[in-house]
Parts: C-alpha cells; sequence; structure tokens
C-alpha cells in the first residue's frame, strides 16, 4: 500500500456503503417503528382475513403503525396487537373500532383504527379496542349471487310487461298504441288549459272581492266586522220589523174601508153610484155659476154706490200700503 | 470409459478436499500473527475501488432493463405503481448480489488466479518461502479477506445504483417523484430481505477469493497452466456462487417463512 490516495479512495468507498446499509436498515426500521416512541392496542376478531404481523395500521388514512402479533385466545377468537406511534395517541380515543381491510384490491390486509362519534377519553396503552370483523369475500359473493338472482327475476317480470306495452295490451299499451285517444286526450288537456285559465281570471275577480272586502271604509267590512255598525243594522231592522207591523196594522183599516165603501147605503157609495145624483149636481152648479155672476154685478152696483164708495177705497189704499 | 469416469468422479472428490484443505487452512492462518495490513488494504483497493465502475455501471443498467422490460406486464395489470416494490425485492435479495458477484468472479477471481498462477510457475512463491515470508499469509489470506470484506460493499452499491436506474425509467415513464418511489422501495423492504442477502454477499467473496486463490496456488507448471488456472477460477467461482446462493435462499426460506 504504497500512496495515500489509495488508501483514501478505499476508505471513502467503505464509508459510502456503509452508510449506505445504515441509511436503508434505518429506514426499514422506522417503518417498523423499531426507532420511535409506541403504544401498544389490541382488538379482538373473529377472522383476520390473512392479516399479517407487519401489516399496516392506518387511522383516519394514514399509516400509524404496525400489526406486531397475532394469536389465538380462544377457539373463535383471534387477537390481532398492534404497535402504533406514540404521538397519535391522543388522537385515537377508546369508543374507536378497528376493522380489518384491504390495501386496493390485491393490495395487502391493513387494520383500520375508525373514529366514532361521541366523547371518549384517549385509549391508554395496551388497551382493547372493540373491533368489526370484515365481511369475507365469499359472504360478499353470496350476497352477491342473490341480488342477482332477484335481478333475474326483475328482469324477467319487465321484459313480460315491456312485451304486453308493445302489442298494445292493458291500459298504458292502449295509451302507447292508440291513436284516437292521443288526439282526445290531447283535446283533453287543451280544454283543462282554458278551464284552469278560466278558473284563474274568476279568482283573481273573487281575489278583488276580497280586497275589497278588506277596505276599512267599505260598507262590506263595517258589516262584517265593525260591531257598532252591526248594532245599528240590527237597530234598523227591528225599526223596519216595527214599521211593518204598524204599515199591516192601516193596511188592514184601510181594507175595512174599503169595503165599507162597497157597502150599499153609504154615502160614498151612493155618490159613486147613483148616476141622476150627478145630473143633479151639474144642474146645481149651473145655477150656482149663474148666481154668482148676478151676485158679482150686484157687488159692482154697490161699489158705486156714494153710501159704500168710502169704503171701498180705504180697502184699495191699505191693499196699496201692504204691497209699498 | 468406465475409467475415465471414475477419474472424473476422483478428481471432484479430490478437488473438493484439496479446496476444503485450503479453506482451512485459510482459517487458521488468517487469525494468526503477523498480519499483513499493508498488502491487505491494497487488495481491498484492487478489488473494491477497480471493481467500482464496472459494478456500478452494472447496476445501474439491470436496474434500468428490469424495469422497463417489466412495465409492459405491469401496466397490463394496471399493477405500475408495483414496480418500486417488486423491482427493490427483487434486486436486493437476488439479481444484485449474484450479478455483482458474478462480475466480480470474472474481474477479481480470473485476476488472482492468473497472479498467483503465474508466481507459482516462475517459482516466486518458492523463493518466498526461502527467504522467510510466509506466502501463503501474504498472498492468499490477504486476497479471500480483502474479496470477503469488499463484495458487499460493491454488491450495496450496485443495488442502489440499480434502484436509481429503476427510479430513472419509472421518473420519465411515469411521473414517480424521487421521495414517493423510494418511499415505496423502503415500504416494500423489510430486515428479512436485507440481512440474509448481505450476508450471502460475504460468502460470494469467500467464494470469489477463495477459489482464484485456490486455482492460482495449485497452478500446474507451464504458461498453459496459468491460463487454466484463470480459466478454471472463474468458471468454478461462478458455479460456486450459484450453489451458495442456492444453500443461503433454502436457509433463509426456513428461517422467514418467505
Amino acid at each position: 500500500m504504497k500512496s495515500k490516495a489509495t488508501k483514501i479512495r478505499l476508505g471513502v468507498l467503505v464509508v459510502v456503503t456503509t452508510l449506505i446499509l445504515l441509511v436503508a436498515a434505518y429506514l426499514i426500521g422506522s417503518r417498523q417503528n423499531l426507532f420511535e416512541e409506541t403504544f401498544k392496542l389490541k382488538a379482538a376478531f373473529s377472522n383476520v382475513n390473512g392479516l399479517q404481523q407487519g401489516n399496516n395500521v392506518r387511522f383516519s388514512g394514514i399509516n400509524v403503525g404496525v400489526v406486531s402479533q397475532i394469536g389465538m385466545i380462544n377457539d373463535s377468537m383471534v387477537m390481532v396487537r398492534m404497535r402504533l406511534e406514540k404521538e397519535i395517541q391522543p388522537f385515537i380515543k377508546s369508543n374507536a373500532i378497528a376493522t380489518i381491510g384491504s390495501d386496493g384490491l390485491v393490495g395487502n390486509m391493513i387494520v383500520n383504527i375508525v373514529p366514532q362519534a361521541g366523547e371518549a377519553s384517549a385509549v391508554k396503552d395496551g388497551e382493547e379496542i372493540s373491533s368489526f370483523s370484515p365481511i369475507a369475500t365469499d359472504d360478499l359473493l353470496k350476497t352477491l349471487n342473490v341480488t342477482n338472482e332477484n335481478a333475474a327475476l326483475l328482469t324477467a317480470d319487465l321484459l313480460k310487461v315491456t312485451r304486453s306495452l308493445l302489442s298494445g295490451q292493458g291500459t298504458l299499451g292502449t295509451l302507447l298504441k292508440d291513436t284516437v285517444m292521443a288526439g282526445d286526450l290531447k283535446q283533453s288537456i287543451a280544454n283543462l288549459k282554458t278551464a284552469t285559465e278560466r278558473t284563474n281570471r274568476s279568482l283573481q275577480r273573487f281575489e278583488g272581492w276580497m280586497n275589497e272586502l278588506d277596505n276599512r271604509e267599505g260598507l262590506l267590512y263595517k258589516l262584517t266586522a265593525d260591531p257598532e255598525t252591526a248594532k245599528e243594522a240590527d237597530s234598523i231592522l227591528s225599526n223596519l220589523a216595527a214599521g211593518g207591523q204598524k204599515l199591516n196594522g192601516v193596511l188592514d183599516d184601510l181594507d175595512t174601508l174599503v169595503n165599507s165603501l162597497g157597502k150599499e147605503g153609504g154615502t160614498l157609495h151612493y155618490l159613486n153610484s147613483d148616476t141622476t145624483m150627478t145630473k143633479r149636481l151639474e144642474r146645481i152648479m149651473i145655477n150656482v155659476e149663474g148666481g154668482t155672476r148676478s151676485f158679482e154685478e150686484n157687488m159692482e152696483a154697490l161699489r158705486h154706490h156714494w153710501l159704500f164708495r168710502k169704503y171701498f177705497r180705504k180697502m184699495e189704499k191699505e191693499a196699496e200700503n201692504n204691497g209699498g | 470409459m468406465i475409467y475415465s469416469i471414475q477419474k472424473r468422479f476422483e478428481d471432484f472428490f479430490l478437488f473438493t478436499a484439496e479446496l476444503s484443505l485450503f479453506a482451512m487452512r485459510y482459517f487458521r492462518e488468517a487469525f494468526r500473527r503477523p498480519f499483513e495490513i499493508n498488502e491487505l488494504l491494497r487488495q481491498c483497493y484492487n478489488v473494491g475501488n477497480r471493481s467500482l465502475p464496472l459494478v456500478a455501471l452494472t447496476g445501474f443498467i439491470i436496474g434500468l432493463v428490469l424495469t422497463l422490460q417489466t412495465r409492459p406486464t405491469l401496466q397490463e395489470f394496471g399493477a405500475v405503481s408495483w414496480m418500486p416494490s417488486m423491482v427493490s425485492i427483487s434486486i436486493v435479495r437476488e439479481i444484485g448480489p449474484v450479478i455483482v458477484a458474478l462480475i466480480c468472479a470474472g474481474r477479481v477471481a480470473s485476476g488472482l488466479g492468473a497472479e498467483i498462477g503465474s508466481m507459482r510457475v516462475t517459482e516466486q512463491i518458492d523463493a518466498m518461502e526461502v527467504s522467510g515470508t510466509n506466502p501463503f499469509k501474504y498472498l492468499v489470506v490477504t486476497r479471500i479477506t480483502a474479496t470477503t470484506l469488499m463484495l458487499p460493499m460493491l454488491v450495496i452499491l450496485g443495488d442502489t445504483l440499480g434502484l436509481y436506474g429503476s427510479y430513472i425509467v419509472e421518473n420519465t415513464k411515469g411521473d414517480v417523484s424521487f421521495m414517493l418511489f423510494f418511499n415505496q422501495v423502503f415500504d416494500a423492504l423489510e430486515y428479512q430481505d436485507i440481512v440474509p442477502a448481505t450476508l450471502k454477499t460475504f460468502l460470494f467473496g469467500f467464494a470469489i477469493g477463495l477459489v482464484g486463490t485456490f486455482a492460482g496456488y495449485t497452478c500446474k507448471k507451464g504458461t498453459a497452466g496459468v491460463g487454466r488456472a484463470a480459466n478454471s477460477a472463474v468458471v468454478i467461482a461462478s458455479l460456486l456462487i450459484f450453489i451458495i446462493d442456492f444453500m443461503a435462499v433454502v436457509i433463509t426460506d426456513l428461517f422467514y417463512e418467505l
């Protein structure tokens, strides 16, 4: 070994490779939480579906630890022990549920810790949390099988229905196939449309009417809503009733009067029915006329008589004074 | 015919026995003073730094090509996002160590076989023995130790560059960021991938050094012997690498239940 440079180069090679090995070892170890502070959790399952030691444990989708041990505790339960990062401990509550899932369709199995609603204290080191055993693929397929059979029955029925529809059987078939009925339906719908339009208009008017009714100054409102007006209306009605009764009495009296007018022997009946009487009355009236005319001539003559002239002048003067 | 088959079996068992004895002698001598530190460092530099460009280029290209070749298939399944985990596991567990070991078998084992072989042919080794220097200690132990120590380093660098090459393909073809790629790589990797893979690279290095020096040390006379020593060193080292790899995988399988 002559030169120092070759020694140094050899040293560099050794140091670099050792470092690579150490870093790789550390990185792999840190994946299994060998160098961090950890705490333990456990959960009992009836079936772990091929979960292995070293599989990841996820809490809310983050890898927080690994499965450290899997073992039977009795003839039907498997205890899965997990080693989780210490810093995640405050966030896992004691009511959380552990489930076993698969990372992708063909991926590794994983333990999911699912938080639950409600208040609970943080888990303690070594605590057991409740678990939910996964549905095995077989069970899943069984359920799917039943669903498939049901779907087959359903589609067969549907086929029958669509066939009868296409051939025009039943109400729906008629509806689909019958062109006349389609025209009728169209007409009915048009009628229905006009009818609704009209109803709409009527309703609008009715609404206007109701609005008027709501007007506080209107009579209808007062009649329906104002107690004083109601009282007045009440008294008016009672007065009207009383008036009606009185009118009734008057009418009764009138009735008897008219009846009595019809009876023979009464003055009015005589006046009405006797024709000779009217002729005599006419003659009387003519005589009276002639009498009054002659009386007027007499009075004119009297005025011009000296005995009575003074009196008539005085009368004229008074009449003038009154008029002036 | 029967004779030749019998001879071959005899040769094979003889060779195995001699190689085992050679390995035992290495372990005996390796932990006994004096240590040839300077020669060890020189050999480390020879094996490590001198192989570095070759290993780096190979690793980088392997990562690049592996990703390019598997991409269409993964795309067919809509699983391109699994590329980092797939590439990282295949490179770190298997392809990286084996490819780098084979490269080193070609470069280092043949070099050792030729170097020590020519020393044997030119009777330099005999001269060393006469002058009181232990040739086994000075030539063999330092070289085997150097390959044993340096091969893991080369493998680690080769793996790193391979993953980087894979990242470049993923980044240009699929818009995968550096962070995301290496996050997924280290998500996929576990200690059970890294530790056995690294341990077996020590064995690869040991096999390369052992076979290379053994071929040279037991070299027959003549220049043809030197060529045969170099040739057999490469062939046997490569074969041993696969055998060791197979054994390592089987043993790892027993322990980790891959």
